[in-house]
């Protein structure tokens, strides 16, 4: 990798692990390879947000052209949110795409991502799903977005009346992730959820 | 009372000048309610590359005490004192090497995003659109809060 991209990511290791955000351990980055082009990164769900006190990781790959390019960042971390794919991970925010900087750094896509959670843009969706719920049944999209935390990034809080339609599914001999998604799209409705599977 | 050309910011058509259709019909779809597609027609797409005379004409500077030890915001190493400096008319500074890359891709400050212009005319004439539309809002608002506020 070209010796500025090196150099950069570097320094930005040090940036975050010496941040105030570390410390109150609100985002985290790790190496995968030693070479820095592949980083894992992890924040935790922002307070008074369904995602609050999980955790979500992020595979971030670094491009040859850091920092002239962004980094390519996608959840690892299963998450229910209008801007990130439920099934890929995908982002959509301007920063990582066209609206990027080159004195834009590890910390503060850290942070602009924890930024995103706590203030969705259903108008620019990633997920047109969620981005639908979202807007059309807001206390439903919040309900699915805290019952996915707690599945997938460990977050304490339960929903014991939506286990109880997924058990259902279970039952009928249903994969859980697959029941998930049906019932999380179908906005928790058994039926046209289970018509879905089944068709 | 100014001229509808200076009004308008536009020029009159000079002797068997044709108007230029497409630009009409553009705006016309842009001031009608197409104009949500805005984003995803021009949004989507990167700002163009900053135009080379307006980078020629940016100023070099060796480095002075109050950068020296403040790291470049492109590759974030500390300015050393036989770096070659640029700064952009925002005021901020990079190494020559680091920002030089940057505007051969992008017009803006890596740090602000205070624009340079660009050799590009449609870029160049969908920032003037914007700016137009921003000052039509804004003289509307004013109509508006001079009857009712």
């Amino acid at each position: 990798m070209a010796n500025i991209a090196v150099a950069r990511i570097k320094r930005e290791f040090k940036e975050v692990v010496k941040s105030e955000e570390a410390a109150k351990c609100a985002i985290k980055v790790e190496l995968v390879d030693n070479n820095f082009t592949e980083l894992r990164g992890e924040i935790a769900g922002p307070p008074d947000t369904p995602y609050e006190s999980g955790t979500f990781i992020l595979e971030i790959k670094i491009p040859e052209t850091y920092p002239f390019n962004p980094p390519k960042v996608r959840f690892q971390t299963k998450i229910w949110h209008p801007n990130i794919s439920s099934v890929t991970g995908a982002i959509c925010l301007d920063i990582l795409r066209d609206q990027w900087a080159a004195a834009m750094t590890l910390r503060t896509v850290l942070l602009s991502l924890q930024a995103l959670l706590a203030a969705a843009e259903p108008d620019d969706p990633q997920d047109a799903v969620v981005a639908r719920q979202f807007k059309e049944n807001y206390e439903i999209y919040v309900k699915t977005a805290k019952h996915w935390s707690y599945k997938y990034a460990g977050a304490p809080n339960r929903t014991p009346e939506l286990d109880s339609k997924l058990k259902q599914l279970a039952d009928m001999g249903v994969d859980e992730h697959r029941a998930r998604v049906a019932l999380s799209s179908c906005d928790w409705d058994l039926a046209r959820a289970t018509e879905t599977i089944f068709s | 009372m100014a001229s509808y050309f200076d009004e308008h910011d536009c020029e009159p058509l000079g002797p068997g000048e044709q108007p230029n259709h497409f630009l009409h019909l553009a705006r016309l779809l842009l001031d009608s309610g197409v104009a949500a597609l805005e984003g995803q027609m021009f949004g989507e797409k990167k700002a163009p590359p900053a135009s080379k005379e307006a980078v020629e004409q940016l100023p070099t500077y060796s480095l002075s005490g109050t950068d020296l030890g403040k790291p470049c915001p492109v590759c974030l190493l500390e300015f050393a004192p036989d770096d070659m400096l640029k700064a952009m008319p925002c005021k901020h500074r990079f190494h020559a090497s680091c920002i030089l890359p940057w505007l051969q891709q992008t017009n803006s400050c890596p740090v602000c995003r205070h624009e340079l212009p660009t050799d590009d005319t449609d870029y160049e004439e969908f920032k003037r659109q914007k700016g137009r539309a921003k000052d039509r809002e804004a003289r509307i608002e004013q109509l508006h809060d001079s009857m009712f506020g």
